[in-house]
């Protein structure tokens, strides 16, 4: 399977900015410090559990529900 | 005048202090923000400095060096204080730095002063300053927790002790901290802008870390090879140079085209230590150095022609501080305030969404 980090991040980071597109940009820094770098899944990247472990604790951490 | 700036060299902190007052006249400052030597005891000149300014909210850390309109200083003490025409309102506390939940409770409890919660804030209308001890290695885990509980913008520094490296502190209201941040969300009256500047290219060569001591900010391997072999290889040196272009060389997270700068610090064995947490697995851009000055003056000349700079809070680096007392620019850089009420201080890391090195972070209060 494939494609699924690039959804978890994207979800993430539309629930948190609500269309602005400024915290949208701070959250994808905010992602990369703390090690999850946006630009580097497409919908063709691999399902890495351990990526998808890491997205979701980042999201607990933020506060933000992610569906698997 | 809604902001003023102040020095004093007087060595006795109560005598500084009341310099400080005297020449900022009538002023009714709501915040008074101070960078002092660590020539002044922390108690003794955190204390002064509330006396000073009874009425106001009085927040300061130590420094490796103070910036003041015109002029890089050392063994001074250097204010600026904002009055309500500047900042409507600040909430101020103390973040314990035993464990990034300590953020928690201090951010939502001045968040509730504001009336808000944390993640209601408003970004273009609330600004965190965050002032962190600089020897406590909390930076990273502490920027972080903030970030994931709100949207506003934090900007800092990390205090300094003149290099001596053997304890800083953070200044709130009259007492002095170890071990601590001091967290403020200001209110400001008019609008604010960051400026966030560093003079690095990209040398367009990666640098992977594959096994890393977060804790200690340590890299053992970098492309899955000997850290320090990895790096002097990029550059293009022996590992015994290695060490010397650190400050030339360091490497960067790029977020676009925009470092995030981490600063190798020393090579011990294999293991190349740094500045600031390295994460394992993200791709770093090996940098080159650029010129201070031109890339401050033209960051400054932009922000500065789009709407005018009113006053401005300046975290500068130490390394980068120290690159321009070696080239002989530390008096440049200074006058390249001249025009505008501007503290700083020269720091052990600058806090801008994350803690990084090697540069300047600033808050402007713009016209």
């Amino acid at each position: 399977m494939a494609g699924k980090i690039k959804k978890l991040i994207d979800s993430l980071i539309e629930q948190r900015s609500q269309g602005s597109a400024s915290i949208a940009t701070t959250t994808r820094t905010k992602l990369l410090l703390k090690g999850i770098d946006a630009k580097k899944y497409t919908e063709q990247s691999d399902d890495d559990p351990a990526v998808i472990n890491t997205i979701m604790q980042v999201a607990n951490e933020m506060g933000i529900s992610l569906k698997v | 005048m809604s902001v003023q700036v102040a020095q004093s060299q007087h060595p006795d902190p109560y005598a500084a202090a009341d310099e400080l007052r005297t020449t900022l006249g009538e002023l009714k400052p709501v915040l008074v923000l101070f960078f002092a030597s660590s020539s002044y005891g922390p108690d003794g000149i955190s204390a002064a400095m509330k006396n000073a300014f009874p009425d106001s909210t009085v927040i300061g850390c130590s420094t490796a060096g103070e910036i003041i309109s015109g002029s890089m200083l050392n063994n001074s003490v250097v204010a600026m204080a904002m009055d309500a025409d500047t900042i409507q309102n600040v909430h101020a506390d103390t973040i314990t730095l035993k464990s990034p939940d300590f953020a928690d409770e201090t951010l939502t409890r001045l968040a509730k002063a504001a009336g808000n919660t944390p993640i209601s804030l408003d970004p273009a209308r609330y600004v965190g300053l965050i002032l962190f001890d600089g020897l406590s290695g909390a930076e990273e885990s502490t920027m972080e927790r903030i970030g994931d509980l709100t949207n506003i913008q934090v900007i800092g520094g990390s205090a300094g002790d003149d290099l001596a490296f053997s304890a800083t502190y953070v200044y709130l209201n009259g007492k002095a901290y170890s071990n601590t941040a001091v967290f403020a969300i200001l209110e400001p009256k008019k609008k604010f802008d960051i400026i966030k500047t560093q003079s690095f290219c990209s040398l367009g060569k990666k640098l992977t870390p594959t096994k890393v001591d977060p804790a200690s900010r340590k890299v053992i391997e970098f492309n899955g090879k000997p850290a320090a072999v990895a790096y002097a290889e990029a550059i293009g040196v022996s590992c015994s140079d290695a060490a010397s272009h650190f400050m030339k060389n360091p490497v960067g997270l790029m977020a676009g085209d925009e470092p995030f700068v981490r600063s190798p610090q020393r090579i011990e064995g294999d293991a190349v230590f740094f500045y600031c947490q390295v994460r394992e697995g993200v791709d770093l851009d090996v940098l080159s150095s650029t010129d201070i000055i031109a890339d401050t003056k033209k960051i400054l000349d932009e922000k500065n022609k789009a709407t005018p700079i009113e006053a401005l809070i300046n975290f500068n680096c130490i390394l980068r501080t120290l690159e321009l007392k070696q080239e002989g620019n530390d008096a440049t850089y200074g006058e390249l305030f001249y025009d505008i009420p501007t503290v700083g201080f020269s720091t052990y890391g600058e806090e801008y969404i994350g803690h990084i090195n090697q540069t300047a972070t600033m808050l402007a209060f713009l016209k």
